[in-house]
């Protein structure tokens, strides 16, 4: 592919971008806020995914321990927000590492179910702890971020703040699938016993993946908290488990970039189907099913789809 | 801790054990003959307590032939899904976890569905043989679930024969194990993993009917109903009915006993670390590779 | 059938919406709508209490306007569904507030929602209706927030009084880990005020389908009663099966007629610490249930008479400031209500001023809730 191509490519996609919140609606705005934070905990899934293979149905788990880490470092031992971020961060990391090494041994089916079940016990203990997450009840109070003394207090200033962090680790992660990690990646997921030749440790490599994904899951989580201003357990179930799973399946998993196209596709899809009245959930659904259906590469995939069919 | 105690949760262990159980059994019919994994089992289940529901209630048809309109509109579903989904998918060699998710966005849909049509109301089916009561051991356990687990040990008891002696059965093995050598010995690949997909739709509404008596059937317990068959299905090894059973019986009872030994709340934390230990230690199920065979 | 019926109730209740203005009466009203926000959860988890809050709230939109709306003016409801989601709750409050132009938001239905959506619109200065109870400590400063339903030391109260009045004095408490653990939080620290101890407290998981273990090993340590916390009819089928015998007393998230169905032969003799028993209304309550009955052919409980009541509210601070800036209907609303769920005081520091009186207490008999006398003392 061409790269001045692509670069004029990420030139209009940036402009867009920067224009967006002076035409948007306000509530579109906040919309795209939660784009950026699905997409930045999506996007460790979409490594996962499109590198290793690895279907997840846990990130909710580390967008949660993000969150709370970030809640009751900031309310109840009213710390800075940075010590909330990084925290949550190095804690998801850790127990990434911890439930990774052994699990990461399974393959396929076996593996996303391990994952589910990391999710849901996630989820109880989310529930059970509630000295630590206030339970249903949740935490409010939540202080606003702020960069430099600048008040990060509108949807307008968050998604300037969350998207360019969202953009940032895409393009962090563009890097890493390129070169040689990325390499030994593809191998491992396409031919694994030529990667085993090559010398590639499989295992200690999607280990750390697998660490990369709860560490964007956590600082998702984290931005997440200090947006809503407001934490509880009803953000962390294994529905936002699978949200997170549609981006990466719904934009393509192969490509990174396509992490924005889910991203947007989760969190507008039903925003603009509710219209529809109660039937909405529904409309997302079959949405849903027909994007798995129809399209194998996802809407990436599309375009070389169309050409396929009609082209030459 | 009294005897009396012991047993009750020993008991309800059980009862919910054959509950998972026949949940898995559908899940392992499915992934024996298609290698899929159908993360939407327990919305056959829901699917076919409801439409036996409303066949008894309202349109006041008896309890027997409700229960078959119930288990027929399971494997309808079953058939719908692999026509329109699967078959598609199934032509362009879709991956595994294309399947999962084509799974878990019908689940999702059918859910939204039944909240749509029939509402948020919990449906509720009289138990077969009343709603008695029987009392053993100072424990005290409904008439219906024997009825549950008689006819859960009846529908593994007739797939195994099923698999072993019949020709569909055998072909439709045959097709997930080797699809090109099962193609080339004359056997329709793509009708057999129909078959298949109808067979564990009725299994699966088969599972929501006999439930529904004991819990009642909602629009959104379908996601929990299938993760416990999950568990117990990858226990038993995922291909296997027995096996199914088998790893029911482990989970029901480890919770049975976490709520008399531990807290209660975290019962589901000791089945599913049970879950994840168990597929790493044993890869094949707890029934190992002989149990992979059978069924 | 009930499908065909659910489909066509909602679709009458929205049609009267759309064609609200249309003088069927000679006083209805007429002129340019007064738009208030309703933002529910009509779809996912919660939609077994968001679908009849917004019964409630379309239907109170309906007959008001058929009276003659605000002055003249008509209310147009503007219902979003947040599909159970906080997280949608959010920008769909931003709608309704910033483009939509609403006078006043009526929901959200859960606590996650509403403390949320509680962030945006008290600094704003925004009348915010919101179903659930005072949540967190943060929302004492949300003056501008105000709640529909009893807060969790409330709801403890009622039980504990109702314990207390039948003579027990040993209890066992059977909560499931989500609504039920948040209230037990509170309640297990209340039980000496009324001299109650807990025999045994045993849990069980909101997705679970059995509690037979939890409710044989409450029996087994013979309390006087038991407690029922939860948001599932398992426990209340659980504890029948295991023949408990002695008084269910629950909370009134599981008083609705959807429950009681789930609960089969379990339901029978289970008493609920409640507000509306449309069986035998009181005076208060009367009109609003023959208006229900009349429209939807079925009873109403009591999140349907809060969707009501939000309305209401709001309408009444309307009526009063003559006008729909924020700040005026805020103070406008901080006060004493008669509703017809029950009494609400607004003025008080937990937005709600429910109190113990507040209840009315129900059994449960054949499928029909009875009123009891007993009554809570303030």
């Amino acid at each position: 592919m061409a790269f001045a191509r692509n670069k004029l490519l990420i030139a209009a996609v940036a402009v867009v971008a920067l224009l967006l919140p002076l035409l948007l609606q306000r509530h579109y705005v906040d919309v795209m806020v939660f784009a950026g934070l699905y997409g930045i905990a999506g996007l460790g899934v979409a490594l996962l995914l499109g590198q290793c293979g690895i279907v997840s149905l846990g990130q909710a788990f580390f967008y949660g321990i993000g969150a709370y880490s970030s809640a009751y470092l900031c309310v109840t031992l009213g710390l800075s927000p940075i010590f909330g971020i990084v925290v949550g961060a190095a804690l998801s990391a850790l127990i990434a590492f911890i439930i990774g090494w052994p699990i990461l041994r399974l393959t396929g089916f076996f593996l996303a179910l391990a994952t589910l079940a990391i999710g849901m016990i996630g989820g109880i203990l989310f529930y059970e702890w509630d000295w630590l997450t206030g339970g249903t009840l949740g935490i409010g109070g939540i202080p606003t971020l702020s960069l430099f003394g600048f008040e990060l207090n509108t949807p307008q200033r968050y998604y300037y703040f969350v998207w360019a962090i969202f953009l940032v680790a895409i393009w962090l992660s563009h890097n890493l699938v390129t070169g040689r990690a990325g390499l030994a990646m593809r191998a491992m997921r396409d031919a694994p016993p030529a990667a085993e030749a090559l010398a590639v440790d499989m295992h200690a490599l999607k280990t750390k993946i697998f660490v990369l994904c709860a560490v964007l899951g956590s600082l998702a989580g984290s931005l997440f908290a200090h947006y809503a201003t407001y934490v509880s357990v009803q953000s962390f179930t294994v529905e936002r488990s699978i949200i997170f799973l549609l981006i990466p399946v719904i934009a393509g998993a192969a490509s990174v970039w396509g992490t924005i196209i889910g991203a947007l596709f989760v969190a507008l899809a039903p925003e603009l189907l509710s219209g529809l009245g109660d039937a909405h959930q529904v409309l997302f659904g079959l949405a849903l099913v027909l994007v798995v259906t129809l399209l194998p590469e996802g809407i990436v995939g599309l375009p070389k789809l169309v050409m396929k069919r009609f082209g030459a | 801790m009294s005897w009396g105690l012991f047993w009750q949760a020993m008991l309800s262990g059980i009862t919910n054990s054959f509950v998972y159980a026949l949940i898995g059994i559908g899940l392992a019919v499915i992934f024996k003959g298609t290698k899929v994994i159908n993360a939407m089992q327990g919305e056959f289940a829901v699917v076919g307590g409801i439409v036996t529901v409303f066949a008894l209630q309202a349109y006041g048809v008896p309890y027997f032939p409700a229960a078959l309109i119930g288990i027929a509109a399971g494997a309808l579903l079953g058939l719908i899904v692999d026509i329109l989904f699967v078959r598609p998918m199934m032509r362009r060699k879709a991956g595994e976890e294309s399947f999962l998710l084509l799974t878990i966005g019908l689940a999702f849909t059918i859910s939204a569905g039944l909240l749509y049509f029939v509402g948020r109301d919990s449906y509720l089916l009289p138990g077969i043989g009343g709603s008695g009561v029987v009392e053993m051991f100072d424990a005290f356990i409904p008439v219906h679930s024997y009825w549950l687990v008689g006819i859960s040990v009846v529908v593994v008891i007739l797939l195994r024969l099923f698999y072993t002696y019949s020709l569909t059965g055998l072909a439709m093995a045959a097709t997930s194990i080797d699809p090109i050598g099962a193609a080339t010995n004359g056997i329709n690949v793509t009708l057999m993993r129909t078959y298949t997909f109808a067979l564990g739709g009725a299994v699966g509404a088969l599972a929501g009917i006999l439930v529904a008596p004991l819990v009642s059937v909602n629009y959104h317990m379908g996601i929990a109903l299938t993760l416990k068959g999950f568990a117990a299905a990858i226990l038993g090894g995922l291909a296997n009915p027995i096996g199914a059973v088998v790893g029911g019986l482990v989970i029901g009872i480890s919770e049975a006993l976490a709520v008399i030994g531990i807290s209660s709340g975290y019962k589901d934390i000791a089945a599913m670390t049970v879950m994840i230990i168990v597929m790493i230690v044993m890869p094949n199920g707890i029934l190992g590779r002989a149990g992979r065979r059978g069924g | 059938m009930p499908i065909g019926l659910k489909t066509a109730l909602c679709a009458a209740a929205f049609a009267s919406l759309a064609l609200a203005p249309v003088p069927s009466f000679a006083q209805a009203a007429s002129g340019e709508p007064i738009k208030i926000g309703a933002l529910l959860s009509v779809t996912g988890g919660l939609a077994g209490v968001g679908q009849p809050e917004r019964d409630g709230v379309l239907f109170a939109a309906k007959i008001l306007n058929q009276r003659g709306g605000i002055k003249g003016r008509p209310v147009e409801i503007l219902l979003e569904d947040d599909g159970s989601n906080p997280d949608a709750a959010i920008s769909k409050a931003n709608k309704l507030i910033h483009e939509q132009k609403v006078a006043a938001i009526i929901g959200p239905s859960g606590i996650a929602q509403s403390v949320a959506i509680g962030a945006i619109t008290h600094p704003i200065k925004m009348p915010l209706v919101a179903f659930a109870g005072l949540g967190p400590e943060i929302e004492r400063q949300r003056t501008c927030v105000f709640h529909l339903t009893p807060a969790q030391a409330l709801n403890s109260h009622a039980l504990l009084a109702y314990a207390k009045s039948i003579g027990a004095k040993n209890v066992g408490v059977l909560h499931d880990s989500g609504y039920g653990q948040v209230i037990w939080n509170v309640m297990q620290k209340m039980g000496t005020e009324f001299g109650i101890t807990f025999s045994k407290v045993e849990k069980f998981d909101i997705v679970a389908t059995d509690a037979t273990a939890q409710a044989a090993l409450i029996r087994s340590t013979a309390p006087d009663a038991v407690f029922v916390l939860s948001t599932s009819a398992v426990p209340f089928r659980a504890l029948h099966q295991v023949r408990f015998g002695k008084p269910v007393i629950s909370v009134h998230g599981t008083a609705t007629y959807e429950y009681v169905k789930a609960m089969g032969d379990g339901a029978n003799g289970v008493v609920h610490a409640e507000f509306l028993i449309a069986e035998d209304p009181l005076p208060s309550q009367k009109e609003f249930v023959a208006l229900y009955e009349k429209e939807f052919g079925k009873k109403p409980k009591h999140f349907d008479a809060a969707g009501w009541d939000a309305l209401n509210v709001v309408v009444k601070a309307i009526n009063e400031t003559g006008g729909t800036d924020g700040a005026k209907l805020c103070d406008a609303i901080r006060k004493p209500y008669d509703g017809v769920m029950t009494k609400y005081d607004f003025s008080q520091p937990d937005m709600g001023g429910l109190t113990p009186a507040s209840f009315t207490y129900s059994v449960l008999e054949k499928g029909a809730f009875k009123r009891l006398p007993f009554k809570a003392a303030n």
